[in-house]
């Protein structure tokens, strides 16, 4: 049997050249940049640095931040081409509505409808209720390789029988933070970026939405522009900020898409760089690429053109890959009029009107976060790639943080019947980490790490023992950081930004500092969907991982924040503020055995629907789930209860299931995390094959060798087996 | 000059956030950034922002960033230069 293939059925596109795929090509022919001072917002010093910003305005049914008018331009054009509606959408940014939450606090908004768009995840969900997407919706946050992180998903999904049809993409806008986060750490280069240059200072901040609609088939469709045929993954486990020097995670990702697509470097027609014009990107990227390539092809990066527009930057230059595979063209390094000698590549000088059969496109990222892709040409032969399936885990080790302390205080607390609600004191949570590796490391970080380190221990890993993969799921991300970074902002007139602050900002950067601990150099993704942020992350786990790989690490945990919580999340305000989460050491298998957690099912709800028939269907129907599981723990957020409980009615009438429900964010508190913290309960209550007495309400109850079946349910309905 | 420098091991301390540093562990010639202290990039950046905050000595740029921040000594003297320059 052949394998599924991901096709490119459409593309779409809003970058600085304007709206649509024919701005973006006129502007990679011209080869003029199109960057110029900043004018969106004003800035505190003059003349404003250069920027990549959208120019015409935005149109848009209702008021919505940048980011999301931007993905919906580029979504809707991303359609139009075929008559395909998505039946699973995948979202890398690190802005979300950010420009938009960064004016209400300034001026003091405390009304949380304001900032109901804050979220990186409220994207991706704007577009899932806009073009009524039905099915998985996965928002992915790793810098400056999250539309890179997102195809990859997408490509997954599409292998692994997920998905038939996947609009995947990347998204960001312009927005204070960035631009005074990049100045803070002297990285914007005054004149425009300049990519490999000589002269080049720095790279040049952008926005932007681009989209891909891929379309499983095992030949090319009618139409398909372009063949999705591999991504890699590499997280480099090295520097919060900077690039391995030896650029041994950018080889590593570039590496894994070859491998992945079954191609040589020798395959390789174009290689479209990440290249930001900083001088050690450019550097780091030029020695990764020398070591792979023994002759490197034509090659050059369109920053200079686009500039950086960050999270969206892969899926902008996936698209434009596509476009000059379709088109035949290799495009110009616009910005470098002196190559760098010391780079030892020569970057296209001018376009060239030529057919290209294949391209490498690079994305390297804040935390080392590395991702590469490789598309062609559709009507290229494709070597077999086999049936590729979602992974389930065995479980090897399990840690929490609740209000009631570690993993061990919860797990006693729960067991008599207490609540957990509240915030873990750090400081009184022993962990083995030193003073030193947890300075400049606010709340968030610090939880993810002792997190992790509780976890390995209880899968009995070495301390030095390195996971294969790290899968971070988060809500609202890094909320202290963000919150602090802001104020210094505003209070000194937009005079001084923290680096430290706006680097421990973006949602990876947790994840980042555990794989810089661990030394954990296998994928290492940030899922932000909101309360089912956990859920994407073992649901992503169970894409990209497959059998034989190493134990992975599988964190989800969010941080309660006193100011903004209760802006952004008014569920949070429930009981005082409770925040904590919870890791997992998980080894991939095709069929697990012994404990283990199967991700069975994520999808976004439109209004109106349960979405519990799909939920049934692929939990193997009522009379499977009556079997299999003793218990239900159910996630019903506050800010969704009453959708929530009428999808639990739902599910209780169409299945008779008569076992245990535990509505668990009564116990765990409010906060996004709660969901893992849950599944780390189920996995105790395994283990020990009793359910707490207060729980099923008769005594001790013996689970019969059931599972428990841990539900998300409100704007999307999420299913994790939790099973032996 | 001395008690300037003092001054500004106090400071690096201080926006560092060094729990487990005193001002005598940190050299006052020797190399400021790198393994000893454990301080890298981002913490020189940190400390240009406190420069200019506290003194008014502006540090535009990478390259200027690297000779100023060889050692405390140097740090001194081009806050010393600059701020007399600027404000005295």
């Amino acid at each position: 049997m052949k394998g599924i293939r991901a096709f490119v059925c459409g593309a779409g596109i809003v970058d600085a050249a304007g709206i649509g795929l024919e701005k973006t090509w006129a502007a990679l022919r011209s080869e003029n940049s199109c960057l110029k001072p900043l004018s969106i917002f004003t800035v505190s010093h003059a003349p404003a640095l250069p920027a990549g910003e959208i120019c015409e305005a935005l149109p848009s049914k209702e008021t919505v931040p940048r980011t999301h008018s931007m993905a919906l331009l580029a979504a809707c054009e991303t359609l139009s081409a075929s008559r395909l509606l998505p039946e699973a959408i995948v979202l890398g940014g690190t802005t979300g509505g950010i420009s938009t939450t960064e004016t209400l606090i300034r001026s003091g908004e405390t009304e949380p409808e304001k900032y109901r768009y804050h979220a990186l995840g409220s994207v991706a969900t704007y577009l899932a209720r806009v073009l009524k997407c039905q099915g998985p919706v996965i928002s992915v946050s790793t810098a400056c390789s999250s539309g890179t992180v997102a195809l990859k998903i997408a490509l997954e999904m599409i292998r692994r029988g997920r998905a038939r049809v996947v609009l995947a993409g990347g998204a960001d806008a312009l927005s204070r933070m960035t631009y005074y986060g990049f100045h803070s750490l002297q990285l914007i280069d005054p004149a425009g970026a300049r990519p490999l240059d000589l002269h080049r200072r720095g790279l040049t901040v952008a926005e932007g939405a681009a989209f891909l609609l891929l379309v499983a088939a095992e030949e090319p469709p009618e139409g398909a522009l372009a063949e999705l045929v591999g991504s890699g993954l590499s997280c480099d486990a090295h520097h919060p900020a900077a690039p391995h020097p030896e650029g041994a995670g950018a080889r590593a990702a570039m590496r894994k898409a070859l491998a992945d697509a079954g191609m040589t470097a020798e395959e390789i027609d174009y290689i479209n760089l990440h290249s930001t014009g900083t001088v050690d990107n450019d550097r780091v990227e030029a020695k990764a690429i020398r070591d792979l390539f023994r002759d490197p092809p034509p090659l050059s990066s369109i920053k200079g053109i686009f500039g950086h527009t960050l999270g969206a930057a892969g899926a902008i230059e996936a698209v434009a890959s596509v476009l000059c595979i379709a088109r035949g063209y290799i495009p110009s390094n616009v910005g470098c009029t002196v190559p760098d000698p010391g780079l030892g590549l020569q970057p296209v000088p001018r376009g060239q009107s030529r057919r290209i059969g294949s391209v490498l496109s690079n994305s390297f990222g804040f935390g080392g976060n590395n991702a590469a892709l490789i598309l062609a040409d559709p009507s290229r032969r494709s070597g077999d790639m086999g049936q590729k399936k979602m992974m389930q885990f065995s479980v090897l080790g399990t840690a929490c943080l609740t209000g009631a302390g570690s993993t061990a205080e919860t797990f006693e607390m729960f067991l008599r019947g207490e609540a957990l609600y509240g915030r873990p004191d750090l400081a009184t949570i022993r962990t083995d980490l030193s003073a030193g590796s947890l300075r400049r490391l606010r709340r968030l970080p610090r939880m993810t790490l002792i997190l992790a380190q509780a976890a390995q221990k209880t899968a009995g890993m070495a301390e030095t023992a390195s996971p294969g993969g790290i899968f971070f799921g988060t809500g609202w991300g890094p909320l202290t950081e963000t919150s602090d970074f802001l104020e210094q902002l505003f209070a000194s007139e937009e005079q001084f930004a923290s680096p430290t602050d706006f680097v421990g900002s973006v949602h990876n950067a947790p994840a980042s500092q555990t794989a810089i601990r661990l030394k954990a150099t296998g994928p290492n993704i940030t899922a932000t969907g909101g309360d089912y942020s956990f859920e994407q992350a073992l649901f992503c786990a169970a894409l990209v991982t497959q059998e034989g790989d190493d134990p992975i690490l599988v964190i989800g945990a969010d941080e309660h924040h006193d100011l903004l919580s209760p802006r952004l999340d008014p569920s949070s305000v429930a009981g005082g503020g409770a925040d904590g989460g919870a890791a997992f050491i998980l080894k991939p298998h095709t069929f697990a055995t012994g404990l283990r957690m199967v991700p069975a099912f994520l999808s976004y709800i439109p209004e109106g629907e349960d979405g519990i028939v799909p939920l049934i269907e692929a939990l193997g129907g009522p009379e499977r789930i009556c079997d299999r599981f003793g218990a239900v723990f159910a996630g019903i957020s506050a800010t969704t209860r009453s959708r929530g409980e009428a999808c639990m009615e739902g599910f209780l009438r169409r299945t008779g299931f008569t076992g245990v429900i535990f509505d668990y964010r009564r116990t765990t508190g409010e906060f996004a995390g709660a969901s893992a913290v849950a599944a780390a309960l189920a996995v105790d209550v395994l283990s020990r094959g009793v359910l707490p007495p207060r729980l099923s309400g008769k005594g001790k109850a013996a689970l019969d060798g059931k599972g428990i079946l841990l539900l998300g349910l409100g704007e999307y309905v999420t299913a994790v087996e939790v099973i032996r | 000059m001395e008690e300037f420098i003092e001054e500004l091991k106090r400071k690096i301390i201080d926006t560092l956030e060094l729990a487990d540093v005193q001002p005598e562990d940190i050299p006052t010639d020797g190399a400021l950034i790198g393994d000893e202290l454990g301080l890298d990039s981002i913490d020189v950046l940190e400390l240009v922002m406190m420069i200019e905050k506290d003194y008014g000595v502006k540090i535009e740029n990478r390259e200027v960033g690297v000779q100023v921040f060889r050692s405390v000594r140097s740090l001194a003297v081009y806050i010393d230069e600059h701020c007399r320059r600027t404000q005295r």
